[in-house]
């Protein structure tokens, strides 16, 4: 055992600086909005992979279908591109879930980031839930400011945020 | 480790190899009683009572907590901290936090040694397997091996210690007596969590990359079977002949037949699921769904869902958490 120790130690002393680095752990975040419609109404309007016109940052999208490893490629007014593969779709329950495939960290600074958006309600009322999985975009120790895990809940919330809210404005103003 | 300790941990190791000796069929086995969760998010440990299914204690930790292990007797559970950098030490019984011992670099999966009472911890950055003494509270021995090792898991005879070595994708076999690498087994892509058959012989990895399960015929050192399970499979459980596997992308568990070494069924589960751990005598698999901050215990006869408990935020539990 002391040999195994001397040895690990030597190994140890090898090993270069960043192998101390801790790296991050996984961020999540869920955003709702209330909408005065059907849920049948916003699915018409949310429920097609293929179709981001309801989002205000998205400019294009070009992209498969509704089955599962659709991949879309949103363009956003910023000019960014993003990634998308679609990898559990159930029209049943109204709820999608897709993971970003590519993306640059400086028009989105997230990792490994997954994405549920889903529809519950009643009647002429519907809780639109949007939900989010990632890392930052800086996986190792010490993050510069723009690429921690503040940076990436912050830059998460303002997509979702400004999609659920542009969403309940055009479906309350019909569509 | 004092001579009594010593003592009681033989006894205990002569218990649980009699009781492996003794069990293929459920119920012989002593139940486990609690359920210990790492809320990596909430940075804090729930204690979940498993005849209520309500969580009786909530200890902080801090540091970001994932994996988890409890000794054999039960007494003490075993915490990795990888932001603190810690592994973190904490009385079963009293619910107090005993001893923080500091590690090198990023400690994630974690495994108690049977009769030793050795605590193996894989270093997902310093790529190695550190080995802690938990009375001297100390790093005894360090084992290299592959690439950010992340699960971990003794043999039930104590004589290996597997890590599943996530970017090498293989798996590395430690002799526990020299501390040293024996031999390594190439497995899918990103192998994560690793599970050891209560008969020794087989071992069972979740690869993230590949989405599937590698079965690991141990005594060979060779994969026997190459499973594919839903999107991302994080950790494996095995009750009954069969194999649960999380799939945290998908929200399901994928249940393997371990004799044909099929998928017979896919359950869905909460989001994110990750942590799983088997309680055999009540055909039950308990299993940390770190979105929906709840522990799911799922029916293995019935291979229903057959309640949740909310815990803390995010739990991860990696690692047999059961005592």
């Amino acid at each position: 055992m002391v040999r195994t120790v001397a040895l690990a130690f030597m190994i140890i002393a090898l090993l270069p600086v960043t192998a101390l680095a801790h790296g991050s752990t996984r961020q999540k975040l869920t955003e709702t909005v209330e909408i005065n419609a059907s849920p049948d109404k916003v699915w018409e309007v949310i429920g097609n992979f293929n179709d981001m016109s309801w989002h205000p940052a998205v400019a294009k999208l070009e992209g498969g279908d509704n089955m599962v490893d659709a991949t879309r490629v949103l363009t956003l007014q910023s000019g960014g591109t993003i990634t998308e593969k679609l990898i559990k779709y159930d029209a049943d329950n109204k709820s999608y879930k897709y993971e970003i495939t590519d993306v640059d960290v400086k028009v989105l600074p997230v990792k490994n980031y997954s994405s549920t958006l889903s529809i519950k309600g009643e009647g002429d009322k519907s809780t639109v839930e949007w939900k989010g999985a990632f890392y930052r975009g800086y996986m190792n120790n010490n993050p510069p400011p723009e690429l921690s895990d503040e940076a990436a809940v912050k830059a998460v919330k303002g997509v979702y945020r400004g999609g659920l809210d542009a969403l309940k404005e055009k479906v309350e103003a019909g569509g | 480790m004092t001579a009594h300790g010593h003592l009681r941990r033989r006894w205990a190791a002569l218990a649980v190899s009699v009781i492996a000796a003794s069990t293929t069929c459920a119920g012989d086995e002593p139940a486990p009683r609690e359920a210990f969760i790492t809320n990596q998010s909430g940075q804090s440990l729930s204690i979940v009572d498993l005849a209520t299914f309500k969580v009786t204690d909530e200890i902080k930790i801090g540091g970001r907590p994932a994996g988890i292990a409890l000794s054999s007797d039960g007494k003490l559970a075993f915490v990795t901290a990888p932001e603190g950098n810690e592994l973190v030490i904490v009385d079963a019984i009293t619910r107090q936090i005993i001893k923080r011992v500091m590690m090198s670099g990023g400690p994630l999966g974690i495994a108690t040694h049977p009769s030793t009472g050795m605590v193996y911890v894989a270093d997902l950055y310093a790529h190695k397997i550190s080995v802690v003494d938990p009375d001297a509270g100390a790093v005894t021995a360090e084992v290299a091996v592959g690439e950010s090792p992340s699960g971990v898991a003794v043999t039930p005879d104590g004589a290996l210690v597997l890590s599943a070595d996530r970017d090498s994708n293989e798996v590395s076999l430690i002799d526990t007596k020299m501390n040293e690498r024996i031999g390594r087994v190439p497995v899918g892509e990103r192998p994560f969590g690793v599970t050891i058959s209560a008969d020794g012989r087989r071992a069972y990895t979740a690869n993230v990359g590949s989405n599937d399960v590698s079965v690991i015929d141990i005594a060979g050192r060779m994969v026997i079977a190459t499973i594919p399970v839903g999107r991302r499979p994080y950790a494996v459980a095995l009750s009954g002949g069969r194999a649960f596997v999380t799939n945290q992308y998908a929200n399901t568990l994928s249940v393997i037949d371990t004799g044909t070494l099929k998928v017979v069924k896919t359950l869905a589960v909460g989001d994110y699921p990750e942590g799983i751990a088997a309680d055999p005598a009540r055909s039950y698999v308990y299993v940390a769904c770190w979105f929906d901050n709840v522990l799911m215990r799922i029916d293995t006869a019935k291979l229903a869902v057959a309640g949740e408990v909310e815990v803390g935020d995010g739990p991860r539990a990696f690692g047999l958490f059961l005592r």
